[in-house]
């Protein structure tokens, strides 16, 4: 690192002590080391060449009060240690209850992210092995503490939940075998329709995942998240920081982009005609919607049955 | 055809999204740690490292879960999406508010009346017949005032009624139907000697003209309208004797005429009653009094408006709105109890001071964010 960027740093250090409500005592050697790491993570990785303007402005944009009270808890400050728990207890214990399937699951929750706090275990320098060593000071505490807590639940419950995903990702597998050649649901097709049918399909839902995975990646964020994990486009929309009506116009050119690559992908990779294409794609999607009824009549008369 | 084609790649796209992701890696140094995944879920993440992990969590079912977990709590709304959005000129926003259909709704049928009010003053003002004016007065209960020197304009003042409050008070009540009185047509001059006007009703209702016929009654202090127009101009809590009334015409202009002093001006004595008389007469009649109509009209406010952790608070339409709230920003809608609400009050728990204080709905506006509680 370049002495223009350690003055920087060393600058920043400074305004951030100066604009926090309590520095907790700091000194600006005891900063400096967490700036700069944040400094490298977030912008040097990506751009080793980030204007200086930039810099500072992401210094002055860190969260001053959140940071100070993190390290000074690190330090052993036990003012800071109370102040934490004291302003934090409500955020881990509401974290961990989203997380939890009940209140005895959501209190061992909230007591391990505490105890990954403070560190039970012991680094080689002898300082207590804390996870508040990984806040940047980006964020806000509150948000990264609901970070760890989600995190702790999802490598904790995540085996279980899987095992109770098992069955009903059955059910859609047996929709999503088109591509191995697969019947697809219900109804038996007849053999023209299946031959001819299933070799469109299979053409398509190929290319399709291709070019799925050429889009970038802003807009394969968004279809991931709206067709893979149902969400509605509002939610998707927070997610990418958008508004909703952005998200859903996007949604709209991805469509049309990726008709247009999966059409390129047949014709220029697979040898089909345009008009080949072109119909395929309405017999795939007439096909998938008779298949969606046959499967809900089914299920229904299953249900009734 | 395009709506087809819209059709067509959603079913396939959701047939696709059914298909079970492979997950990136099983290895946990390979996914977001929590400090980016907070990050990235608060939109705090510079343009360079946003890229790089939104590449990560299109592949990565298990970072994804967690970013939208925490997206959610965190309820961003889109800062950088309104950022970007230009904002009309203050102009041009103040004149579409004036033309929305709820404005219009209201305004158009409004602005009709008050057009054909203002044409009816007009012409009634035009045709009006000659002003009566009725002086009262009662020889019994007061000592007339020697009529000496002729009132040379409304606002002369006897330095009586200058010093005595109460003289004042009635001075005003005498001397506002004059001012409010219509051209002077050579109107018959009524004028109530013994007229007791309370301070507080003189100034609320202050005509002091009298009709002959219905001044010879003692009347309750809160008079009921009457279908005419004069004698709906009466004062509501003017006490008039029985004892004489003196009726005089007044044929000239009333800025012409030199007005003869036979205005009485209460005495203590005469006010004290004629306080008694109204309180009784408000008794009887079961009409609040002016100051108490005042008090309850100030607990209606004070029940519509509530200050609550250093807020305030309007009840509009049955939700309690900050002062502060601007209807242009975005807001966050939260319901009582859901985890979204849960996780903003462990944060904030003055707004949770705030939805236990306010019933119902709430629109708060806390740190330069606003969310909708219901």
């Amino acid at each position: 690192m370049n002495t223009g960027i350690e003055n920087l740093l060393n600058e920043g250090a400074g305004r951030l002590l100066a604009r926090a409500a309590d520095n907790r005592s700091l000194s600006r050697d005891v900063l400096l080391p967490r700036i700069t790491a944040a400094v490298e993570k977030y912008l040097l990785k990506d751009n080793a060449n980030t204007p200086h303007a930039e810099i500072s402005k992401f210094i002055d944009e860190m969260q001053a009060d959140d940071l100070c009270l993190i390290i000074a808890c690190e330090r052993g400050d036990e003012n800071a240690w109370s102040d934490l728990v004291e302003r934090f207890t409500a955020t881990v214990r509401s974290a961990a209850r989203s997380a939890s399937s009940n209140e005895d699951a959501a209190e061992d929750l909230a007591q391990s992210i505490w105890a990954e706090l403070y560190g039970l275990r012991a680094r080689k320098d002898g300082m207590p092995a804390s996870k508040l060593a990984y806040y940047s000071g980006r964020g806000s505490l509150a948000g990264w503490l609901r970070a760890v807590v989600a995190q702790l639940a999802v490598d904790v419950f995540r085996k279980q939940s899987r095992l109770v995903q098992t069955e009903e990702d059955s059910d859609l597998e047996r929709l999503a075998r088109v591509v191995e050649g697969q019947p697809l649901v219900a109804g038996i097709p007849t053999p023209e329709e299946s031959m001819s049918n299933r070799f469109a399909q299979a053409g398509v839902q190929q290319a399709l995942h291709q070019a799925v995975q050429e889009l970038p990646a802003e807009d394969r964020l968004l279809v991931k998240l709206y067709y893979f994990d149902n969400l509605r486009l509002r939610e998707a929309g927070v997610v990418l920081g958008v508004h909703e009506a952005t998200a859903s116009r996007r949604l709209t050119r991805i469509q049309t982009d990726l008709r247009k690559r999966v059409t390129k992908i047949l014709v220029d990779e697979r040898g089909w005609t345009p008009a080949e294409t072109e119909r395929s794609f309405v017999e795939v999607a007439q096909h998938l919607d008779t298949d969606l009824e046959s499967l809900l009549s089914k299920e229904a008369a299953d249900l009734r049955g | 055809m395009k709506e087809e084609t819209k059709n067509e790649m959603d079913l396939l796209l959701r047939r696709l999204g059914r298909r079970k992701e492979t997950p990136v890696s099983n290895v946990a140094a390979d996914h977001l740690d929590a400090d980016e995944l907070s990050t990235f879920a608060e939109n705090a993440l510079p343009a360079g490292a946003r890229a790089r992990y939104t590449a990560h969590l299109a592949e990565c079912s298990r970072c994804r879960e967690l970013v939208v977990q925490l997206s959610s709590a965190v309820g961003v709304v889109a800062a950088t999406d309104t950022a970007n959005v230009s904002k009309p000129s203050a102009w041009r926003m103040l004149l579409a508010s004036l033309f929305t259909p709820m404005v219009l709704r209201y305004a158009v049928p409004a602005l009709g009346l008050i057009v054909v009010a203002a044409i009816g003053v007009v012409v009634l003002r035009r045709n009006q017949p000659a002003q009566m004016i009725t002086r009262v007065t009662n020889n019994e209960q007061h000592t007339p005032v020697p009529a000496a020197e002729p009132r040379a304009s409304a606002g002369d003042v006897s330095p009586e009624a200058m010093r005595s409050p109460d003289g004042l008070a009635d001075r005003q009540a005498k001397n506002q139907p004059v001012k409010a009185a219509p051209p002077p047509n050579a109107a018959p001059v009524v004028k109530s000697e013994e007229t007791e006007v309370s301070k507080d009703a003189a100034a609320a209702q202050p005509k002091p003209d009298q009709q002959t016929a219905s001044a010879n009654e003692p009347r309750p202090a809160k008079a009921a309208p009457s279908a005419t127009p004069e004698e709906s101009q009466k004062p509501a809590d003017t006490e008039v004797s029985k004892k004489e009334i003196r009726t005089l015409a007044a044929t000239a202009p009333r800025s012409d005429r030199a007005f003869r002093d036979e205005a009485q001006r209460e005495d203590k004595g005469n006010f004290a009653r004629a306080r008694k008389n109204k309180a009784e007469s408000s008794e009887a009649t079961g009409a609040p009094d002016t100051a108490s109509v005042g008090s309850l009209h100030s607990d209606a406010v004070s029940a519509n408006t509530r200050s609550v952790a250093g807020r305030r608070f309007q009840k509009k339409g049955g939700v309690w709105i900050d002062t502060a709230y601007d209807s242009s920003k975005d807001s966050v809608t939260l319901t009582r109890g859901s985890e979204q609400y849960r996780a903003l009050v462990a944060d904030e728990p003055a707004i949770k001071t705030i939805a236990d204080e306010l019933d119902g709905e709430i629109i708060v506006v806390w740190k330069g964010r606003t969310y909708r509680i219901r």
